[in-house]
């Protein structure tokens, strides 16, 4: 019976219209490996800038969702996929940022394993609570958070989780020790944060605007240098008196490291031109999306980037005491 | 569970196992896979009742497992029951067999290799197949999933690598 | 009362659009036809299909989307019923007496009922989620960690009630099923559990990967052992559709799930996976011969189909006025609606009404699509039985693998399921019963979870569990279920080793 597949396979192979020189690329489907859930909110991002590079390419960019371990595992397939442009994956905060400080067994080195693209898009962090919170503004939370810390819980979604490292952070600013309430994923913490069972927590916009907008929760700051414009009533956190925290959960296109400089410049020329399109621009800025990052956009600046993320929240993490 | 297949046949009191010997089996797998537990999470730490650890609740449950583990034992050596039974390899061997082997080739070769290899090889664990009709039916089988899959649904599938030459 | 008339007027003259009832219809019918793949369950087969939406305008996107969900879990009771393979955990409950009634010929009646059932709870629900969705979701919030705890252990106690077989053996295998569910990443300390260091281990095993390996694919060896033997195959198929008799005998239980679905559903931590497994305890103990139970009772079909659809519905009162996935099959409704720039939130129903009571008026729209489509298929699905389980089996396996593969892109969770099968088929051997396992598996996890994040928000007071009235009550039915289920099994249990 293996003759007969080796046979169909050959007779496909042969049916081919492709001869054996290679056309441009890309000419055939692109896979874009999304390392977290579809519908999650680098997925959202991902779905949005795809399909506008798709048509700027020629090809269909196809997303791949390969979700687990907090968007390592995709990840680490992608590196290990082949480097022709074929597999490209939609890097993260987490998998390119706050990762080596998490795993400590990482399979990768963001900052060597990869050829870097372009940003894409942030998702902007906030700091929210529950809506009985007694504190009227960042400065007054921020005061009544150093002084009751350990009276007071903080939901997160598991460890390794954006709004985990991202409030660890906000938390080893101000030397704020709460008891840090483990849910499986932010659904069920923003549930209990709306019911008023935890009192805050830090989190991706995109989540949040509903609530935020309909008086569920209280928005305190967003950690951004400039307001949203989802959410133009939030204050920045520097606007609040902590500029140190900046934080976005930026999304970043990445390929497999060795890929030729041809495809690395087709492909960044297809992102900077889908993040200059109106519709895309819009979409993404709906969402809370934040495009301020202008100089990551380029691969030489995305690797920057990396390099900047990767050093910060390996200080964060280990001085919190939060990496294994 | 009465009319079921394999239906046990009360064995005469006094085997070797106990009066029920498939209890009694029943009970030591039970035994064994909580003192597996046990040992696999002997590492981590359990934490006080008040503030629970990682291995809290896993070596609560092994213990507890351990126990009615034990249970289901003393009952076989005391109250008749089943017989072991046969428990022939053949399907379970090549059932799990074609499922890896669709686990090995799908991304590597693709579904157009994976998925005659699954038909096929599934095919040897019944005593009932007809090579020549199982062939025709895994290659029908196959070309319905790709067309439905990979071109109706567009799915991230690979139908076919062939590294260098060809990729669909 | 005027407000809910008007407010489903506007409903159903969004969804009656010929657009609209046409992408209800075509979500029904691929949902259907896609989740009736056996080993393709509704997380697969809406992953599958997200992307078919993505072209379309919001409204009808969802409405098609909520066709596709009705369909899937429709198809998924149909591979239940049909070859004993359950897509996901609240079909687990129709394979014991749906499959049971297949064997015995009775197949079409199973599937008519489930249809009918699935119906009339869809409509109840529909009426509930409109009428009562805001008030509810104020009572949903109530349900803290120590209450969800408690839902969870009352929930286990009603797996004892599932077993057909010994009652500590059952208690066992929910013993280990809630293990199974502690392998993986802790979710509070980010360290490994039993994971050997296993990467695919990280995140615990994915719940279609267990049910297909221990479940699924260790039904296939059972059969293929029963060589020549399958009554599946070889029953007179019967009438088709279910008898009056059996109608009459349905009734109360659709009654009874349908409403028990539509209450666990609007909780959103995941309610909706109990209801079938209440409705079936209560079935169970109201029935006046219990032994049917197990053996083929249209009963123990009828009320879990019912819960299983009501709380299907209901699930969706968290989703569009909290802005809250209760479950992972929500989780993706939210994330396509994202994807077409509406965050579901609490503010849903008041600036896009258009949506909400669109969607609202179109889950009855797709209820009555599905009965309509199914009614007729039954007579389909039913003749699919007559293929020779020989060809049946290694395609069931082909579907299993790609449904496996699909949900993650994953190789290393269909090597899983292979290993499972083994495990599953000693389980068989050993007389072990995996359904009880399942139900262990999904609760448990969320029981741990909730007990520690209870722990944690008392500050390590125990007693939190029983101060709290709703924990305490729920406690109770715990604690009352299981002496109901164990004493008199005991003492049965040792009777029919001696009267068989």
């Amino acid at each position: 019976m293996k003759p007969l597949v080796l046979a169909a396979a050959a007779a496909l192979t042969l049916a081919l219209p492709s001869g054996p020189a290679r056309a441009a690329y890309p000419d055939r489907t692109i896979t874009m490996i999304v390392p977290f859930a579809a519908g999650g909110p680098t997925d959202v991002v991902a779905r949005i800038v795809a399909d506008h590079m798709s048509r700027t390419l020629g090809q269909q960019i196809v997303i791949e969702n390969v979700a687990g371990a907090g968007g390592t595992t995709g990840i680490t397939r992608a590196a290990q996929s082949t480097p022709d442009g074929y597999t490209i994956m939609m890097g993260h905060m987490g998998t390119h940022g706050a990762a080596p400080a998490v795993y400590p067994e990482l399979k990768y080195d963001p900052t060597k394993d990869f050829a870097p693209i372009g940003l894409a898009a942030g998702t902007p962090i906030l700091v929210v609570a529950r809506k009985d919170f007694p504190a009227k503004d960042l400065k007054e939370f921020v005061a009544h958070l150093k002084a009751n810390s350990e009276k007071l819980n903080e939901a997160h979604a598991g460890v390794g989780s954006v709004s985990f490292t991202t409030c660890t952070f906000f938390n080893s600013i101000l030397g704020a020790k709460p008891t840090r309430v483990a849910y499986k994923g932010t659904g069920p913490a923003l549930n209990d944060l709306v019911a008023g069972q935890v009192d805050y927590m830090c989190d991706q916009i995109v989540n949040l605007v509903p609530q935020i907008q309909a008086g569920t929760i209280k928005a305190y700051a967003v950690a951004l240098a400039e307001r949203s414009p989802a959410l133009p009533d939030v204050p920045t956190t520097k606007e609040g008196g902590l500029a140190e925290y900046q934080v976005s959960a930026w999304n970043a296109i990445f390929a497999p490291k060795g890929v030729p400089a041809e495809v690395v410049t087709k492909l960044s020329d297809a992102l900077q031109k889908a993040l200059a399109d109106e519709g895309t621009r819009k979409r993404l800025l709906d969402l809370g999306g934040d495009l301020g990052n202008r100089a990551a956009m380029t691969p030489a600046g995305l690797q920057k980037h990396v390099e900047s993320e990767v050093a910060r929240w390996n200080k964060v993490l280990k001085d919190a005491g939060a990496a294994k | 569970m009465a009319e079921d297949t394999n239906s046990p046949e009360v064995s005469p009191p006094r085997r070797r196992l106990g009066r029920s010997p498939r209890d009694f089996l029943a009970g030591a797998c039970l035994v064994a896979l909580a003192l597996f537990a046990l040992w696999a999470g002997s590492e981590l730490d359990p934490g006080s009742l008040r503030s629970p650890g990682p291995a809290m609740v896993p070596r609560a449950i092994a213990l507890a497992l351990g126990a009615v583990g034990l249970l289901v034992v003393a009952f076989s050596l005391l109250e008749d029951g089943a017989k072991l039974g046969r428990w022939p390899l053949r399907g379970p061997i090549f059932v799990s067999l074609a499922v890896v082997a669709f686990a090995l080739t799908i991304r590597s070769v693709g579904l157009a290799v994976a998925g005659p290899l699954v038909v096929i090889v599934s095919g040897a664990a019944s005593a009932e197949s007809r090579p020549k009709e199982l062939v025709l039916f895994a290659l029908a089988m196959t070309a319905f999933c790709i067309a439905l899959f990979k071109f109706a649904l567009s799915l991230p599938i690979p139908v076919l690598v062939l590294p260098g030459l060809f990729v669909l | 009362m005027g407000d809910l008339v008007q407010n489903l007027a506007l409903g159903f003259s969004v969804a009656f659009s010929l657009q609209n009832l046409g992408l209800a219809l075509a979500g029904c019918l691929i949902g259907t036809l896609i989740g009736v793949l056996p080993g393709v369950g509704p997380i697969a087969t809406i992953t599958m299909l997200l992307p078919v939406t993505f072209g379309l305008e919001p409204v009808g996107a969802i409405i098609m989307l909520a066709g596709i969900y009705y369909g899937a879990q429709y198809g998924g009771s149909t591979t239940a019923i049909l070859v004993n393979i359950p897509g996901e955990v609240t079909a687990v409950v129709t394979t014991l007496d749906g499959h049971e009634m297949a064997k015995r010929g009775r197949a079409g009646a199973a599937l008519g009922i489930a249809a009918i059932g699935s119906f009339f709870a869809g409509s109840l629900a529909t009426l509930v989620v409109a009428a009562l969705a805001v008030p509810l979701t104020k009572l949903a919030l109530l349900f803290g960690a120590a209450e969800y705890f408690s839902l969870m252990a009352a929930g286990l106690a009603f797996a004892v009630v599932l077993a057909r077989g010994s009652v500590l053996k059952a208690i066992a295998m929910i013993l280990v099923g809630v293990l199974l569910s502690t392998v993986g990443t802790d979710l509070d300390t980010g360290i490994e559990r039993m994971t050997f260091g296993y990467a695919p281990l990280a995140d615990g095993l994915d719940f279609a990967v267990l049910a297909m390996g221990i479940f699924g694919f260790a039904e296939v060896l059972r059969n293929l052992e029963a060589a020549g033997k399958r009554d599946v195959v070889r029953a007179p198929l019967g009438r088709v559709l279910p008898t009056r008799d059996d109608l009459k005998r349905s009734a109360a239980p659709i009654a009874r799930g349908s409403l028990l679905g539509a209450i666990l559903g609007i909780l959103p931590g995941n309610g909706a996976v109990l209801g079938p497994f209440a409705s079936y305890t209560l079935e169970k103990k109201l029935a006046r011969e219990p032994g049917r139970f197990g053996r083929g009772a249209i009963e123990g079909v009828a009320g879990p189909e019912a819960a299983n659809n009501a709380g299907a519905q209901t699930s969706f009162i968290p989703l569009l006025s909290l802005g809250i996935p209760p479950n992972a099959v929500m989780a993706l409704m939210v994330g396509a609606m994202t994807i077409h720039g509406i965050v579901p939130g609490p503010l849903v129903m008041t600036r896009n009404p258009a949506l909400f009571w669109g969607v609202i008026a179109s889950m009855w729209i797709g209820n009555l699509m599905l009965l309509v489509i199914n009614l007729p298929l039954v007579g389909v699905w039913v003749k699919f039985l007559s293929v020779p389980y020989r060809l049946m089996f290694p395609a069931i396996l082909l579907f299993s693998c790609i449904g496996i593969y699909s949900v993650n892109n994953s190789p290393a969770d269909v090597l899983m399921a292979a290993g499972l099968a083994v495990v599953g088929w000693v389980f068989i051997k050993l007389d072990l019963e995996t359904a009880p396992l399942l139900l262990g598996y999904v609760l448990g996890r969320l029981m741990e979870e909730n007990f520690r994040r209870a722990l944690a928000l008392a500050r390590g007071n125990i007693a939190t569990f029983v101060e709290r009235p709703v924990s305490l009550g729920l406690l109770a039915v715990a604690v009352l279920v299981i002496a109901i289920a164990v004493l008199p099994a005991v003492r049965r249990g040792r009777d029919e080793v001696f009267t068989e």
